[in-house]
């Protein structure tokens, strides 16, 4: 398997680090370093050959090739297996109604949401439970920094370069999450995209941090939903995009004994997370003086319930939720779901 | 013991058989184009444009377009009409 990459000849593993730094190649922490021998394994797992193009971005005039995405692959710690969920959330990157171009370019500072879902999830050790958005489970970890490494080293993402977002946020590092199927009363995300139960599939979304939804006194549906839909009706985060509403197993508990469906709580949420127009001009987020009529005036987060994706995630105690936002304020950027072909 | 490592980093490709367009001298009895690339006041910017040429030179005709999304590149449709029609395109962003 011949390799195209330009090789760089180091004095030994300590000063192969301090050379991807040097270089600018990492994300401020120290990387593996990636040698042939490795990058080869990462392909042979993948069954891909070194010059398949797995991505084109055409605004930024780049053509990524499968032995580009091994050697980052390599370098933020994955296993050769996670090879497979990597290439699927990149061809779902490189879908139209993502645009990666603005995803990863705008002041809004998005980073890259996976989901994981299906039998991969656990074949693969993602974690799914407790501090699931937190550190401590290297299939998580490394394949969302893969994605990161990825759009800084080979889609030129370079902070105040053609990344020019304002603040940013901490899951530009790594943002990477796989659904509790087996807590969940309803079908799990993959399926609710079209996809089969025992398929695996990768869910991708340019997204704001997540909010945390605290609710644990209610104990009833009705409480849960005032306070996520509460959540996501805060105005900084406000506009007409999608909402990730991921679910603590003790609040999605308390939905389904109280006869909650999927259905219903999409429906609830998006009639709750509405706002006033009088609101929205008062917060800067419309043009204009308030106006009569405007207090009974409502705008509703999203364009309807279909835009509010539920996935069940966390650690079985604690009342704790998250709400994600969309990067994108209009609909200029949508989730996208493959399969993982593995 | 020496290590090599792999370059991880893509470069632009160069853009082929994209040449600068044709300069114009003035603007007298051309058609100009606004490309408004659809952030907020981007359509300001423009129009001021428009009246400080319009001040300048006598201007055939102003096609304005607007991009549906700043986040998105224009429309091929978009990009064909104003190379087609104008003499002259100016894009602006806002904010």
């Amino acid at each position: 398997m011949t390799l195209a990459a330009a090789e760089h000849e180091v004095a030994g593993w300590a000063e192969a680090i301090e050379t991807y730094f040097e270089r600018g190649w990492t994300d401020g922490l120290p990387v593996v370093p990636a040698t042939a021998e490795a990058v080869r394994r990462f392909l042979e797992a993948a069954g891909r050959r070194p010059d398949d193009v797995v991505l084109r971005e055409s605004t930024r005039r780049r053509t990524i090739t499968a032995e580009k995405i091994a050697i980052n692959a390599v370098m933020a710690g994955c296993r050769p297996e996670y090879m497979p969920v990597l290439l699927a959330a990149l061809e779902a990157m490189a879908d139209p109604a993502f645009t990666l171009h603005g995803a990863i370019t705008s002041t809004g500072g998005s980073a890259t949401l996976l989901v994981v879902n299906g039998p991969i999830r656990t074949r693969l050790g993602f974690n799914a439970g407790g501090n699931v958005f937190g550190p401590g489970w290297r299939a998580n970890a490394t394949l969302g920094r893969a994605i990161r490494l990825i759009t800084l080293n080979c889609l030129g993402a370079l902070p105040g370069l053609l990344d020019r977002s304002t603040q940013g946020h901490p899951g530009k590092y790594t943002f990477c999450i796989a659904e509790l199927e087996e807590e969940s009363p309803w079908e799990p995300l993959h399926v609710a995209r079209g996809l089969p139960r025992e398929a695996s599939a990768v869910t991708v979304f340019a997204a704001e941090g997540p909010h945390n939804v605290l609710s644990h006194y209610g104990e009833t549906a009705e409480a849960i939903v005032v306070a996520i839909a509460d959540t996501m009706a805060c105005l900084g985060s406000f506009s007409p995009g999608e909402s990730f509403v991921v679910l603590a197993p003790e609040h999605v508990q308390i939905l389904a004994r109280d006869g909650w469906t999927r259905a219903r709580l999409r429906e609830a949420l998006y009639a709750g997370a509405r706002r006033t127009v009088a609101d929205l001009k008062r917060g800067g987020k419309l043009p204009g003086a308030v106006e009569a009529g405007d207090e009974a005036r409502w705008v509703h987060r999203g364009r309807g319930p279909d835009d509010i994706h539920l996935v069940v995630a966390g650690g079985g105690a604690g009342g704790h939720s998250a709400f994600i936002p969309s990067w994108s304020r209009e609909r200029n950027s949508l989730a996208v779901t493959r399969e993982i072909r593995a | 013991m020496t290590i090599r490592i792999l370059d991880p980093t893509v470069s632009a490709e160069e853009s082929a058989g994209v040449a600068i367009a044709k300069r114009v001298a003035d603007l007298d009895g051309k058609v100009l184009g606004l490309l408004h690339n659809g952030k907020v006041n981007g359509d300001h910017l423009l129009e001021l444009v428009r009246e400080q040429l319009g001040a300048r030179y006598r201007l055939r005709e102003v096609v304005v377009i607007r991009k549906p999304s700043a986040s998105r590149v224009a429309d091929e449709s978009d990009l064909d009409r104003l190379a087609r029609e104008c003499d002259a395109v100016v894009t602006a962003i806002g904010d």
